[in-house]
């Protein structure tokens, strides 16, 4: 599953460590999901969405709808 | 990751502390056991008294896991994954050794095996946490 997380906390200018507080999570996790080795869990999820005030699917797009897209 | 930095140091305390008087009982249990003749019942309790800063050390151990992130929790669970058929293997090529060569109970007893499961359980975390580096 592709995501947007690098791009969107570039855009705020915080750090992995920043977001990672904010979403109640370690540094290591915001890591894992932003080089796509782990995929959240929904709540998670939602938690980023809530916190960039964007949609889930802003945020995460399945490799299908990627290819979709090319 | 909530927890307040008193929480966390005093955690870390009960925690590490449970662990040392652990371990020192586990070594002194060994040695009394070794060294001194004593009563059948003596033996028993001697040998059963490490399970009382085992069982804290295990509540401290749990509470630990459940504070954890979902990753960490995941990179847990993937390290018991690895470390139960490691396990399982050890013991069955033992067994089986046992049968191939007679090897002595005497060498390979129950008291050097188990160091090999909390081994396997570190294994498990370095190769799960390589994973998601």
């Amino acid at each position: 599953m592709k995501n947007r997380l690098r791009v969107l906390r570039a855009e705020r200018k915080w750090s992995q460590a920043d977001l990672a507080e904010q979403l109640g999570v370690s540094r290591q996790t915001v890591n894992a999901i932003e080089t796509e080795k782990y995929e959240p869990s929904i709540s998670l999820a939602f938690k980023m969405a809530h916190l960039f005030e964007t949609r889930i699917e802003d945020i995460f797009q399945s490799d299908d709808n990627s290819n979709s897209e090319t | 990751m909530d927890k307040s930095n008193a929480t966390s140091v005093r955690d870390a305390v009960l925690g590490y502390g449970s662990l040392i008087v652990w371990a020192i009982c586990y070594i002194g249990a060994l040695f009394l056991l070794r060294k001194f003749q004593l009563e059948g019942w003596v033996r028993v309790a001697i040998a059963l008294l490490p399970i009382l800063p085992f069982v804290l050390f295990l509540s401290m151990v749990l509470a630990e896991i459940r504070s954890l992130d979902e990753l960490w929790r995941r990179i847990h669970l993937e390290a018991l994954a690895i470390a139960f058929p490691l396990a399982v293997l050890l013991l069955m090529i033992l067994g089986l050794m046992e049968l191939a060569t007679g090897l002595s109970p005497n060498d390979w007893s129950y008291r050097h095996v188990w160091i090999f499961l909390p081994i396997f359980y570190a294994i498990g975390v370095l190769v799960s946490v390589r994973r998601y580096k």
